[in-house]
């Protein structure tokens, strides 16, 4: 077994643990942020494979978008009184902003080498009719939403 | 093109499977539509974990298919906010009881 199935099974193994949260936790606050926690390691399973665009399309859309919008939902509709802040879980935080502010000033005093440049221009000409496509449906299911909500009574 | 060997295949097909089945399970057992609408999202994590090996066969194929996952699952996060919006107008609340048609008598 060589170090990139073992670090795509550590990724795995997490991604699964946190959606065992999703399952566990009772509160769709919590839920909603082990959903994100999920999806951004199956996000690093594919950035072990070094397929960026997916990456970004999964950072950006899923958990950027849909899962900023599911945490809002579930934190506007949450049942349970809201939890006081533990002052035990400062300091593993405050650990861990540290390290992560430390890791990109290293990075940012590096040169940082462009690849594949060529990907997201391309995506315009390549994927212009599926993207022109899905937006059409979109907007579609926007307006069904629409007129369906207006029906609805007060 | 990606190279991915069996004992990798193995890894994310399997991680796959788990996850869909705590999708599904969380999915019965949801109570309410957020719970619901989470679900959903996690049986869409677990359809992008399935369509990685695709990427060593045809990469545009596997680039178009991430694409459509996304916006598809999108649009359902769309119409489940509706849909949680609507119930919550009509029944005063998020329970997936207060619904009181649909599906099958046993």
């Amino acid at each position: 077994m060589n170090i990139e199935t073992v670090i795509i099974a550590v990724a795995g193994v997490f991604a699964v643990a946190s959606s065992i949260g999703v399952l566990l936790t009772r509160d769709n606050f919590y839920a909603a942020l082990y959903m994100s926690v999920t999806m951004i390691f199956v996000a690093a399973i594919y950035a072990a494979f070094n397929l960026q665009p997916v990456v970004v399309i999964i950072a950006l859309i899923f958990v950027g978008a849909v899962g900023i919008v599911t945490i809002a939902i579930a934190a506007t509709y949450r049942a349970k009184p809201s939890r006081q802040v533990s002052l035990a879980w400062t300091a593993p935080v405050v650990i861990v902003f540290g390290i992560l502010a430390y890791a990109y000033y290293k990075f940012a005093t590096q040169d940082l080498e462009i690849t594949g440049q060529e990907v997201f221009p391309a995506v315009a000409s390549d994927y212009f009719f599926v993207v022109v496509f899905l937006f059409s449906l979109v907007v579609l299911m926007m307006l069904s939403a629409i007129k369906l909500a207006r029906r609805v009574d007060l | 093109m990606i190279d991915v060997d069996v004992s990798q295949l193995t890894v994310i097909l399997t991680i796959s499977g788990a996850i869909l089945l705590v999708a599904y399970l969380t999915a019965i057992s949801a109570k309410d539509l957020i719970r619901l609408l989470i679900s959903l999202e996690l049986m869409f994590a677990a359809v992008f974990l399935a369509i990685l090996p695709l990427f060593t066969i045809s990469p545009a194929t596997g680039y178009a298919l991430a694409i459509i996952t996304a916006f598809t699952s999108s649009t359902e996060l769309l119409v489940l906010v509706t849909a949680i919006i609507l119930l919550d107008r009509r029944k005063r609340g998020m329970g997936v009881e207060k619904v009181a048609v649909g599906g099958d008598s046993i």
